[in-house]
């Protein structure tokens, strides 16, 4: 080889190339996201107000939102609503970091399980200055942390059993009596689906990632997933009963093997079973009813979960989609308020993004939408209004670190389906390290 | 700088010319500076910082000394983090420098459209790290995917590549391995230099083409091979990418693809321990530099230069 560097110099400079390579690539790998937003402002005239709304989704509601935001700044002059949003894998990473950088959006989209995150530490504040009156007590309290109220619902949902009547009828299977069926015959029958549907169709898809399934059966039989003061409040032998009808339904092949239900976890609504028709049921929040009906091109229904007339009481509730809260440190916290009055309370709001935020916590402009929704939001809507007197409370706001069980449930429920854990092993992980999570 | 001007004043020129270049120079440097120290230096010194202290990101960090490192040692799931980037690193590598090896090799024995299968297989290095690529991984690697479909014509059943906890990593190391274009193309400069005459001497005295690789190219290449190491094991000590789309995000099936960076990511953003994190970033930067100390100290026996 011709070199025409010295020995030492040479592997002089490979070495600080490497170092430095090192250092830099190691220390800025976790840096993130940065708090760079965008603030294009239209306005900006003498006297204006800006303020700022955060929110995640797709692209069909950031173009509603900017309607939303053009009709704001249209019937109130003087204030300027910047729009930052993002993906909902990207939007908690960003808002940490903009709240880190001391940047808080003035008005922030909020989901439950992050609420009470930011209310205790003092990123989000009271909100009683927003006119509430249409909004139902027992749902506007799920926005309540230590008694302030620091998130406003913007609508609800119910984590619903969706079925498809086709696949039921092609398998010739009754479609069950939703206020009547049991956990063992949701199990029998999504067995018997896949007996007689044949190869690559399932009864159902597995509920074991998702731990609003286990707080419905927890509230079933008189538990809670978390308590009022923000412990765990689900016993062990109902975390091992929720993971065992996992273990029944695989053994019956009413669900995929272990492989194909982590993939089919991981492929959302458009890849799921019911989504490729490749099974008749799946549990899923209620609103999510329209992308899996689109993706299957079938019509499917909403049922009960099972179980709810089993045991001592119906496990069943109304989550809140998500929360408007606002920026504790806003420099105009007037105009936040008015801004999320006018979210919730206008019906041209409500009449352009319908159910996209949920079906609409406000009442009367819940009726003034219904005869706009199509046909699965109308569902939806039906669903909703049927399983209302049914309801005996609605769970109180998850406590700090609760955002974790995501995680958490998801590695557990892996053990479970690849027999690594027994039920009552992956119950004892369970409350261990979601205990862990919210104890930190 | 100071080399500039070092330059320009042994060659005498005037005063004001000299003066001319350092403005110049500082002027083209500046930008570079300016990354320099806001973009690395500053981020660098203060996730130090942070490492001392409990930090939610979304109130002031207070100072809690060392324990967010002697908490790293009680954390099962930091040792699984550990074991999985040290089995990636240790088997990917090496297995991506051979790869990369033998395809320089063949490419360099004079194929004619050299240029575009040179192009072909870097293809993968720019493509490998990215989101579509992992995402594409995902559907190759399924259970019903082209891989299982190609095992099931020779009737073999396969797995889930990507979602049986078993399986999952080795498919990463697979992914990995498949972007052997950059240390290939150094590879490939490399064996240019290797002056022909040693080849034609050895050939003369009976040397086979094994013998010739052995005690001709291997022995010249040396010091290729190890700044390729060097390299690659630095990168693939970081790697995420890859593990947090074909997982999700959470370093699964059953954190068998925690990789370290993720579990850092985990902790910092979904755990609100920032503190924690930044601990376990200037961890993994202990663990890299010591790893290429070693490196470089284990060259004196393996590393030959020709000069």
């Amino acid at each position: 080889m011709r070199v025409t560097a010295t020995r030492t110099t040479r592997r002089r400079g490979v070495a600080l190339v490497a170092l430095a390579a090192a250092g830099a690539l190691t220390l800025t790998a976790c840096s993130g996201d940065s708090g760079a937003l965008p603030s294009d402002q239209d306005g900006g005239g003498d006297g204006d107000v800006e303020i700022r709304f955060a929110w995640w989704g797709s692209d069909d509601r950031h173009k509603t939102t900017q309607q939303i935001i053009d009709l704001f700044e249209e019937k109130n002059p003087g204030i300027t609503v910047v729009p930052d949003y993002t993906d909902w894998d990207g939007y908690w990473d960003k808002l940490a970091t903009a709240t880190a950088g001391g940047d808080t959006p003035d008005v922030i989209t909020q989901e439950e399980r992050y609420l009470s995150d930011y209310a205790s530490r003092g990123v989000i504040g009271d909100m009683s200055a927003v006119d509430t009156a249409e909004i139902p007590e027992d749902i506007l309290s799920t926005g309540e942390v230590d008694g302030t109220l620091v998130g406003i619902p913007t609508g609800v949902n119910a984590y619903a059993m969706v079925a498809d009547p086709q696949i039921f009828a092609d398998a010739g299977v009754d479609m069950p009596d939703d206020k009547a069926w049991t956990w063992d015959e949701y199990v029998d029958i999504a067995g018997k689906i896949s007996k007689a549907a044949g190869d690559g169709v399932w009864g159902a898809q597995d509920y074991g990632f998702n731990e609003a399934g286990l707080n419905v059966l927890a509230r079933q039989k008189g538990e809670s997933l978390y308590n009022a003061d923000g412990t765990l409040g689900v016993s062990k032998e109902t975390i091992a009963e929720f993971f065992q009808t996992s273990l029944d339904l695989m053994a019956n092949e009413g669900q995929p093997d272990a492989s194909r239900s982590v993939e089919y976890q991981n492929a959302g609504p458009e890849g799921s079973l019911l989504g490729t028709n490749a099974g008749a049921m799946g549990v899923w929040w209620s609103n999510q009813l329209g992308a899996l009906s689109d993706a299957s091109g079938h019509e499917l229904e909403l049922l009960r979960l099972p179980g709810e007339s089993q045991f001592e009481r119906t496990g069943m509730y109304f989550k809140p989609a998500m929360y408007y809260s606002i920026s504790a440190k806003t420099e105009h916290p007037e105009e936040s308020a008015k801004f999320v009055d006018f979210l919730l309370n206008d019906p041209e709001v409500a009449k352009l993004q319908l159910t996209d935020r949920g079906l609409p916590a406000n009442l009367t402009v819940r009726e003034a939408i219904l005869p706009e929704l199509a046909a699965a939001d109308q569902k939806v809507a039906d669903f909703m209004a049927e399983l209302e007197p049914e309801i005996v409370d609605n769970p109180p706001v998850p406590p700090n670190g609760a955002n974790e069980i995501q995680d958490i449930m998801i590695r557990i429920n892996t053990e479970v389906l690849f027999e690594r854990m027994t039920p009552a092993e992956a119950a004892d992980a369970f409350l261990k390290d979601v205990g862990a999570a919210i104890a930190g | 700088m100071a080399v500039i001007q070092e330059v320009a004043r042994t060659r005498g020129r005037g005063e004001e010319r000299r003066k001319g270049d350092g403005r110049a120079a500082a002027i083209f440097l500046a930008p570079w500076f300016a990354g320099l120290i806001l973009i690395t230096a500053f981020p660098l010194v203060a996730s130090l910082y942070l490492s001392f202290t409990d930090y939610s990101l979304l109130e002031a960090p207070s100072w809690i000394g060392i324990e967010n490192y002697t908490r790293m040692f009680e954390d099962p799931r930091f040792f699984q983090a550990l074991k999985v980037t040290f089995t990636y690193v240790l088997v990917s590598v090496p297995l991506q420098l051979a790869a990369a090896l033998a395809l320089a090799m063949v490419l360099d024995k004079g194929l004619r459209g050299l240029a575009f299968y040179r192009s072909v297989y870097y293809l993968p290095s720019l493509l490998g790290g990215s989101v579509a690529i992992a995402i594409l991984w995902r559907q190759v690697f399924g259970a019903d995917g082209l891989v299982n479909q190609v095992l099931g014509f020779f009737g073999v059943e396969g797995v889930g590549w990507v979602s049986h906890p078993d399986y999952a990593l080795g498919t990463l190391m697979v992914l990995n391995v498949w972007t052997f274009g950059a240390p290939m193309i150094i590879f490939l400069a490399g064996l240019r230099q290797v002056p022909a005459m040693y080849y034609e001497a050895a050939s003369i005295d009976g040397a086979g083409a094994w013998r010739r690789f052995r005690s001709i190219t291997v022995p010249l290449l040396t010091p290729i091979i190890f700044f390729n190491l060097v390299l690659q094991l630095i990168g693939a000590f970081q790697s995420f990418t890859q593990a947090f789309i074909v997982s999700g995000g959470t370093g699964g099936p059953v954190d068998s693809t925690l990789f370290y960076t993720l579990y850092l990511y985990e902790k910092g953003f979904s755990s609100y321990e920032m503190g924690y994190a930044s601990a376990m970033a200037w961890f993994l930067l202990l663990v890299v530099a010591g790893m290429t100390v070693v490196n470089f100290l284990a060259s004196k026996f393996w590393v030959f230069y020709d000069d």
